[in-house]
C-alpha cells in the first residue's frame, strides 16, 4: 500500500521484535566530503549550507538515496552565522533527500562532526532510526562578521523604544567606533589566548622539538598526497568549484622548505618558539558527510558495510589555568575507552589522531610515554603506552588536508572506514581503529571503529 | 558599625563633585600653602539605605567577566562605596593632597554574599597615617553591609600613597625593601586591552578621574597616556580565579606598575588545594608580556583559612 505520507509500522512489529532490538550494530557505509579549500580560496563566496549541500548532494548520489526518508541527518558548523540556526535542515531541504527527513544542529567546537557520529549511531544501535547521515562544514571565508557591542545595543534597545523622542535618545548614543564591526575572534574566551598560543605552551611543557613537528606534517602530505595519486579519495569525495583535491596539499614539500618558515606562535615564552605555518593547520573551507545505517537497512539497499562504531569516549580538561593543556583532553579520553573494551595501544591497526597542530598528536603521545603523566593523572602503573608510527594518519590528516573545523570529524570517520574494511580480518580478529579529536574549550571526543 | 564620631551623609556623594571639589582644594592649597597637621580626621562618613541600579550591576558584570547573577561581586561593592571613600578624603581636614595619590594596596574580605536588591549601609574612614620612603600612605577603611543590620558582610582597605608629600612628625620609612627579580611564568591568560578600557570602567564603576580616559585627560595631569584603573585589573583577575572562590573568600592586590593603554597584559592564575582537594587560594600575578614588568599580584583566599570565620 503506498501513502503520501509517512507510513506507521503496523501495531506488533515491535513485539515481534524485529525491529527494537535492545542494542544491534550501526554501521558505516561510507562517505562523501568536497575538497578542503584554503580561506579565501576557491570556495571564498560559498556559505556553510552551500558547501553542506553540496557534499550531501555527493552522498545522495553515490548510494542512491534520491527521495529517501533518512532516519535521521545531524550536522553543524563551528563559525555559524545566527540565520543559519537550522543549517542542516536547510541543506536537507536543498539536497535530493526526501523533505521529509527529520534533522538536528550540533555544535562541540572541533569536535562536532565525530560528535554527530557518535551521537546517530546511539540512535542507530537503539533502535530508534536505521538510517542516519552524519556531518559537518565550515568555512572561515564566509565567517560571520558582527557588529559591536555598542551597536548591537542601540538597534535592540531601539527595537524596544515606543516613542519618537525615545529613539532618538537612543539614537544620540551612536558613536563612530560604534560603527566599526568585529571579526570572530579565535581566542579562548575565559584566557584571551589564541588555540596556537595555548598549543606553543603545551609544545614547550613536553619538550617537542621543531624537527619532530616538521617530520610529522612532511608525512601527512605525504600520506595524503600518495592517497590522492592511488586514487584512495575517489569514492570519498566529490569535486567543488574546480577543485577535485585538496587545496593545502602540497605532496612535494620538504623538511628543508618546512624548516625555512617563522614561528608563529609561542614567540613570547621562554622556550624556542617552534610551531610555524607548516607545522599548524590552515584555516580552511570545506564540508563533510558520512552514511550510517543498522545492518538491515544497508543489506535492504544492497549497500556496502565498511566498518562497525563500536564506542565512544568525550573528555574534557581544566585548562583555564594550565592544569592541562587546551587541547590535551583526548590524553585521557583514549585510555578510558580502551580500558572499558580491554584493548591496549598494541591492540589498534589505524590511528586517527585529529592534527590540529603537529605539536598536538605529538604532545599526546608524549603524554602517554610518560611515566609520571601515566602515575599521577591517568591512575595507571607507569606510562599509557606508545603507538607504531607507521599505523598513524597513514593516509594524511589535517596538516596536509586542512581543517574546516566540524567537518574534520567525518572526513576522518570515512576515510577510516573505507581503510579498516580494506584490511579486513587478520590474526582472527577484525581490523580496529581509533579516532581521536580535540576541541576548544578544553574538549576532546574519542571513538573505535571496527572493520566489518 | 557606626562609628564614635560619624557623619550620615543623606545620599552617595557625587564623586564628579568630589574630583571638582578636590581640583579647587588643590589649587587653593598651592596658594596658601599646605597645611601641615600630620593628623587624621577622626570622622568617618556614612550613608544609609544605598540601592543598587541593576543595570549597572549587569553592565559592570560583563565588562569585568562575571556571569550576571544577583549576587554583588567584590569589586562591584568597591565601587558602590567609592564616592563615600572619596568623600573621607576630600574633607578639609584630610592632611593629603587628594589629587595624584596613586593606589598601592587593596585588601578585601567579603565575608558573605550581598545581593542587588539588599539596601545596603556603608561606612569609610581613614586610619593608619605612616610614612613611606616615596611619600606618605594612608588606609580608608569601608565597611559595608545589609541596611540597619549593623552587621559587616564586605570590608575593604585601600592603601594609598601622596608621593612626594611628606609630612611633619611622621617617619620616612627605612630603605626600599630589597625588591625580588621578577621572571615571568608561563602565561594562563592573555588580556587585549583597547584603549577605551578605562572609559569602559569609567562608565560602570562612575570613577571618571581623568588619568584614565583619554590620552588628553591624562597628558594633562602629567601622565603620557592613560591608565587602566587598578581595580578594573584586580576586578577582572577575581573573574578569572573563577567560581572557586565561593561565597566568601579574602582579595589581596598589590599594584606596582601602572597598565598604560592600550596594551596586552599576561597573567599567571595558579591554585592551591587544600585537604580533600577542596580550592583553598588562588594566586595571580600579570606583566608587561614585552617588557617583562610586573604589572600587579595578589591572592584570593577562603575566608576562614586566611582571617578566621567571619566575626559579625
Amino acid at each position: 500500500m503506498s501513502i503520501d505520507g509517512q507510513s506507521v509500522p503496523g501495531p506488533g512489529a515491535a513485539a515481534q521484535g524485529t525491529t527494537v532490538p535492545a542494542t544491534r550494530r550501526a554501521v558505516i557505509v561510507g562517505g562523501n566530503r568536497i575538497p578542503f579549500a584554503r580561506a579565501g580560496g576557491a570556495y571564498a563566496k560559498s556559505s556553510n549550507q552551500d558547501m553542506l549541500t553540496a557534499a550531501l548532494d555527493g552522498l545522495i548520489a553515490r548510494f542512491g538515496l534520491q527521495d529517501e526518508r533518512i532516519g535521521q541527518v545531524a550536522a553543524g558548523a563551528v563559525l555559524k552565522h545566527s540565520r543559519d540556526f537550522n543549517l542542516t535542515r536547510e541543506a536537507v531541504l536543498g539536497s535530493a533527500l526526501s523533505a521529509e527527513t527529520p534533522v538536528y544542529d550540533l555544535q562541540q567546537a572541533c569536535a562536532t562532526g565525530l560528535e554527530t557520529v557518535v551521537g546517530l549511531a546511539n540512535k542507530i544501535k537503539l533502535g530508534q532510526i536505521d538510517s542516519a547521515i552524519s556531518g559537518g562544514v565550515d568555512s572561515a571565508s564566509d565567517a560571520p562578521v558582527v557588529v559591536s557591542e555598542g551597536l548591537r545595543e542601540i538597534i535592540l534597545d531601539l527595537n524596544r523604544a515606543k516613542t519618537l523622542p525615545q529613539r532618538l535618545q537612543i539614537l544620540s548614543r551612536l558613536r563612530p567606533k560604534d560603527l566599526a564591526p568585529l571579526a570572530p575572534g579565535t581566542s579562548e574566551p575565559r584566557t584571551g589566548l589564541s588555540m596556537g598560543e595555548h598549543q606553543a605552551l603545551t609544545t614547550a611543557q613536553w619538550k617537542i622539538t621543531r624537527e619532530a613537528q616538521d617530520e610529522l606534517a612532511l608525512n601527512s602530505h605525504r600520506n595524503l598526497g600518495a592517497a590522492f595519486d592511488s586514487g584512495f579519495f575517489d569514492d570519498l569525495m566529490t569535486p567543488y568549484r574546480g577543485l577535485t583535491r585538496d587545496a593545502n596539499l602540497r605532496a612535494d614539500t620538504s623538511m628543508e622548505k618546512l624548516a625555512s618558515l617563522k614561528p608563529v606562535f609561542g614567540r613570547n615564552l621562554g622556550a624556542d618558539a617552534t610551531m610555524t605555518a607548516g607545522n599548524s593547520t590552515p584555516l580552511t573551507d570545506g564540508a563533510s558527510t558520512v552514511l550510517l545505517a543498522s545492518e538491515e537497512w544497508a543489506d535492504a539497499r544492497d549497500l556496502p558495510k565498511l566498518a562497525a562504531v563500536v564506542d565512544a569516549e568525550a573528555a574534557a580538561v581544566d585548562f583555564v589555568h594550565g592544569k592541562d593543556g587546551l587541547l590535551m583532553a583526548p590524553v585521557f579520553a583514549v585510555p578510558r575507552l580502551l580500558a572499558r573494551h580491554n584493548l591496549t595501544l598494541a591492540d589498534i591497526d589505524y590511528f586517527e589522531i585529529h592534527e590540529a597542530f603537529a605539536a598536538t598528536v605529538l604532545s599526546t603521545l608524549a603524554a602517554w610515554e610518560d611515566d609520571e603523566f601515566g602515575r599521577t593523572r591517568l591512575g595507571l602503573d607507569g606510562a599509557f603506552g606508545s603507538i607504531d608510527r607507521s599505523r598513524l594518519n597513514v593516509n594524511g590528516s589535517s596538516l596536509a588536508a586542512g581543517h574546516p573545523f566540524a567537518a574534520t570529524g567525518g572526513r576522518i570517520v570515512a576515510t577510516l572506514a573505507k581503510m579498516l574494511h580494506a584490511k579486513g580480518n587478520s590474526n582472527g580478529r577484525p581490523a580496529r581503529g581509533l579516532v581521536s579529536v580535540c576541541a576548544a574549550g578544553g574538549q576532546g571526543v574519542v571513538a573505535i571503529l571496527e572493520s566489518l | 558599625m557606626t562609628l564614635p564620631q560619624t557623619v550620615i551623609l543623606p545620599e552617595m556623594p557625587s564623586l564628579s563633585k568630589l574630583y571638582v571639589n578636590a581640583a579647587a582644594q588643590a589649587a587653593r592649597r598651592r596658594l596658601l600653602g599646605a597645611h601641615d597637621t600630620a593628623t587624621l580626621p577622626a570622622e568617618g562618613h556614612e550613608v544609609r539605605g544605598v540601592k543598587v541600579d541593576v543595570e549597572n550591576l549587569t553592565a559592570y558584570q560583563h565588562l569585568i567577566g562575571e556571569t550576571a547573577s544577583d549576587v554583588l561581586p567584590a569589586g562591584f561593592i568597591h565601587a558602590l562605596a567609592f564616592p563615600l571613600a572619596m568623600s573621607v578624603l576630600n574633607r578639609d581636614d584630610f592632611p593629603l593632597p587628594l589629587l595624584g595619590m596613586i593606589h598601592v594596596r587593596n585588601s578585601i574580605e567579603q565575608r558573605s554574599p550581598l545581593v542587588f536588591t539588599d539596601l545596603l549601609d556603608a561606612t569609610a574612614r581613614v586610619e593608619n597615617l605612616r610614612g613611606h620612603r616615596a611619600g606618605t600612605q594612608v588606609d580608608v577603611v569601608v565597611e559595608v553591609g545589609p541596611a540597619g543590620t549593623g552587621r559587616v558582610h564586605w570590608r575593604g582597605v585601600s592603601t594609598y600613597l601622596a608621593k612626594g608629600v611628606f609630612l611633619p612628625g611622621i617617619d620616612k620609612a627605612s630603605a626600599a625593601e630589597p625588591k625580588a627579580d621578577f621572571s615571568a611564568p608561563d602565561p594562563t591568560a592573555l588580556w587585549h586591552l583597547g584603549v577605551d578600557t578605562g572609559r569602559a570602567y569609567a562608565a560602570v564603576s562612575g570613577d571618571f578621574n581623568p588619568i584614565h580616559l583619554s590620552v588628553l585627560s591624562a597628558k594633562a595631569l602629567g601622565m603620557r597616556r592613560s591608565i587602566a584603573h587598578g581595580m578594573y585589573l584586580a576586578s577582572r583577575a577575581l573573574a578569572d580565579v573563577g567560581p572557586a572562590r565561593g561565597d566568601s573568600f579574602a582579595w589581596d592586590v598589590d599594584f606596582e606598575a601602572p597598565v598604560f593603554l592600550p596594551c596586552r597584559v599576561a597573567l599567571e592564575i595558579s591554585t592551591e588545594q587544600g585537604g580533600a582537594g577542596a580550592w583553598k587560594r588562588s594566586t595571580f600575578v600579570a606583566w608587561n608580556p614585552r617588557s617583562g614588568r610586573r604589572h600587579f599580584r595578589g591572592t584570593v583566599e577562603a575566608l576562614h583559612e586566611a582571617h578566621g570565620l567571619p566575626v559579625t
